[in-house]
């Protein structure tokens, strides 16, 4: 099911860039393919600061979703401030937005963690038997 | 596949392979019991000695020098991470932070601590620090050694 659902992302963005690809080459830049194009910059640059802070940091579980949040909302002020998403008036909203997506991802990242331990130390009482 | 096992005293541990006709599977059966045998050179004061796969415990990473720990002693390594990762493929050495290489082997168990860090307890007692970043990478060890 994970499978699935991860190569459906993957084709979906893949679609997604195929088609605006097309529709750039025909009728130009639109206000929707440019804020499409403009999350795919921001994933990228949330996943390179993901990967950072994963690397170099070894934080508890709900510590190192505090710091993805904190960085995460960063990132994503700086660039709504830059593309125009977010006024002086509305800013606050990032935290939002960040807040429900990281809420969500460390929920399903506990629960696979505590799965993938079970599993690894059932396989090794099974190796000692 | 029948295996048999017998104990000659003198002798170096020597594994015979018999087979109807030489496939894919037996190639593989090769390849992984020949990894089972690399080593890496380690060092000590005295000098420097052949430290195999299959002794080493861990693999750490202290202020860019390489450390082999075995069961009960510590040899230098002149080397990189990168050296070693390129060579434990396919073996039961696997990464379980940025500094660190473990062999799976020794492992006696993974725990989490109160939803915090997680720690891999290894057959001497001795406590690794896990990153949750790796943890798929040691599941996949298990994985593969299941099929």
């Amino acid at each position: 099911m994970k499978r699935i659902l991860r190569d459906t992302c993957i084709l979906s963005a893949l679609m997604i860039l195929c088609v605006f690809t097309v529709s750039i080459i025909w009728t130009g830049m639109t206000d929707e393919i440019k804020l499409v194009l403009q999350l795919f910059g921001l994933s990228f640059i949330i996943a390179v600061v993901n990967f950072f802070l994963d690397e170099y940091t070894n934080l508890s579980i709900i510590g190192s979703y505090l710091v993805k949040y904190v960085a995460a909302t960063c990132v994503v002020m700086l660039f709504g401030f830059m593309v125009g998403w977010f006024y002086r008036s509305n800013f606050w909203m990032a935290f939002i937005y960040v807040g429900i997506v990281l809420v969500l991802a460390f929920f399903i990242d506990a629960f696979k963690t505590k799965k993938d331990i079970e599993f690894i130390n059932a396989r090794i009482k099974d190796k000692m038997l | 596949m029948r295996i048999e096992k017998r104990q000659v005293e003198g002798q170096p541990l020597t594994v015979i392979i018999e087979y109807p006709e030489w496939n894919e599977s037996v190639d593989s059966l090769v390849r992984k019991i020949g990894r089972m045998d690399l080593s890496f050179v380690g060092k000590t004061d005295e000098g420097s000695v052949n430290v195999s796969i299959s002794d080493i415990y861990y693999i750490e990473n202290v202020e860019r020098k390489l450390f082999l720990y075995t069961k009960d002693e510590v040899f230098r390594f002149d080397g990189t991470m990168a050296d070693i990762e390129s060579r434990i493929y396919e073996t039961g050495l696997v990464r379980i932070s940025r500094t660190c290489i473990m062999n799976t082997g020794y492992l006696s168990q993974i725990r989490q601590i109160r939803n915090s860090h997680l720690e891999a307890v290894m057959e001497n007692g001795e406590i690794l620090i896990v990153s949750r970043k790796y943890l798929p990478d040691i599941k996949r060890i298990f994985k593969k050694e299941g099929l």
